[in-house]
């Protein structure tokens, strides 16, 4: 049963079965960027919990100018975000913004056989994986991206090109004669 | 090795971004930490919302006791408790229409001075509905065939639709009087039909 008004209302007012049900109807997707943002399970789970108190906090500002999954993936994006810089995650990003190319070459001659596009993921560089993670996989603009993470859409997009092209290289597998996953087609079938 | 082309790496990514993932955490966690912050105000909340409603309460008073008259009329043909004129063996959902007349046994609406007044005679007009149920519960006899089980089955599975209905339409207007008129109205009654089921053959009946 979807999340509606009037369980807006019960979960301002505190009810925790109202409450519940937005999160069981939200947190699949919600948890999943927090996830894909984060390259630690653990800390992902930590800052799960954050985000989801900060859409609670702010339910009595929801308008329903927009979707309600709209609004709060916003938090979720912002609230991640800011819980990386927080231990200094971004302050390395935002060296990483300006080159990363250490990063990226120092790993380019190692060889990844990574499982799934979520472990190839954790391969990139921080700028390079939130870039990739907010435009490709959240559909964010570069503008977006370059409001959320204070760089210039040009930068954006350079993260966004490197990002690509590593994850091409590590995902290579998918497509050899001897892997387990093969991407044929439309067909992708994710490792069990 | 060889590199994906462009489009194997968007097939990729357009899997990833429908994959569905289990939450992070449990439920029961997240509820743990809303509830230290004071997120979470247990189920009193809920009850403290309700009543701030002063018009919740006197609909829900004022329907459980014509709703209750209208379901033992339409039970048994015996004396009301209430000599309601307006209330008849009619389903519960219409009868919630006349929550707004005056009962035949208290003071027409023009003859309360407040609204402590008019709440004092609603309280005293619900207490003598719930006396007088009571005792005909007890000591009326009358009815108890298979056939009246049937009968209450019949009706609850009416009123189940009506609750449906009527929660259905206060997700899009959950402050309307009337639709909250109605959805009370038929938890009373459900709540009378229930018990007229499990109560023994020999006692059903008001």
């Amino acid at each position: 049963m979807p999340f509606d008004q009037l369980d807006l209302k019960r979960a301002i007012a505190g009810d925790e079965r109202a409450m519940q049900r937005l999160w069981s109807q939200h947190a699949p997707h919600i948890d999943a960027v927090v996830r894909r943002l984060c390259d630690d399970s653990e800390l992902a789970a930590d800052i799960s919990q954050e985000v989801w108190m900060q859409i609670f906090r702010a339910l009595p500002s929801y308008r329903g100018d927009s979707q309600f999954g709209t609004w709060a993936h916003r938090i979720a994006v912002n609230r991640t975000l800011n819980a990386l810089r927080k231990i200094r995650r971004i302050a390395k990003l935002e060296v990483d913004i300006e080159d990363d190319s250490a990063i990226t070459e120092q790993d380019s001659d190692r060889t990844f056989v990574a499982e799934s596009i979520e472990q190839a993921m954790t391969k990139l560089s921080p700028g390079a994986r939130t870039v990739f993670v907010l435009h490709d996989i959240e559909g964010y603009t570069h503008g977006e991206i370059g409001e959320e993470l204070g760089i210039t859409s040009g930068g954006s997009k350079s993260q966004l090109f490197k990002a690509r092209a590593k994850l091409k290289k590590l995902l290579a597998h998918l497509v050899d004669e001897s892997s387990t996953v093969a991407v044929k087609g439309k067909g992708y079938v994710a490792p069990v | 090795m060889s590199h994906l082309s462009e489009e194997q790496l968007d097939q990729i990514i357009a899997a990833e971004r429908s994959r569905e993932q289990a939450p992070l955490n449990e439920w029961r966690t997240v509820a743990a930490r809303a509830r230290e912050e004071g997120l979470i105000r247990d189920s009193q909340s809920s009850r403290r919302w309700a009543s701030s409603q002063p018009w919740l309460q006197s609909a829900a008073a004022v329907l459980l006791l014509v709703g209750g008259v209208a379901i033992g009329r339409a039970t048994i043909a015996l004396p009301s408790a209430v000599e309601d004129s307006t209330v008849s063996a009619t389903p519960p959902a219409m009868t919630a229409t006349s929550a707004n007349k005056p009962s035949g046994s208290a003071p027409s609406s023009a003859s309360f001075a407040s609204v402590d007044e008019a709440s004092a005679a609603l309280n005293q007009a619900v207490d003598a509905y719930q006396r007088a149920s009571e005792f005909l519960a007890v000591n009326n006899a009358s009815v108890g065939s298979g056939d009246s089980v049937a009968m209450y089955s019949a009706r609850a599975a009416a009123l189940d639709k009506i609750e449906n209905a009527t929660v259905s339409a206060l997700r899009t207007a959950p402050h309307d009087p009337v639709l909250n008129q109605y959805y009370l109205a038929t938890m009373g009654a459900r709540v009378a039909t229930q018990q007229m089921v499990a109560r023994p053959v020999g006692l059903r009946g008001f």
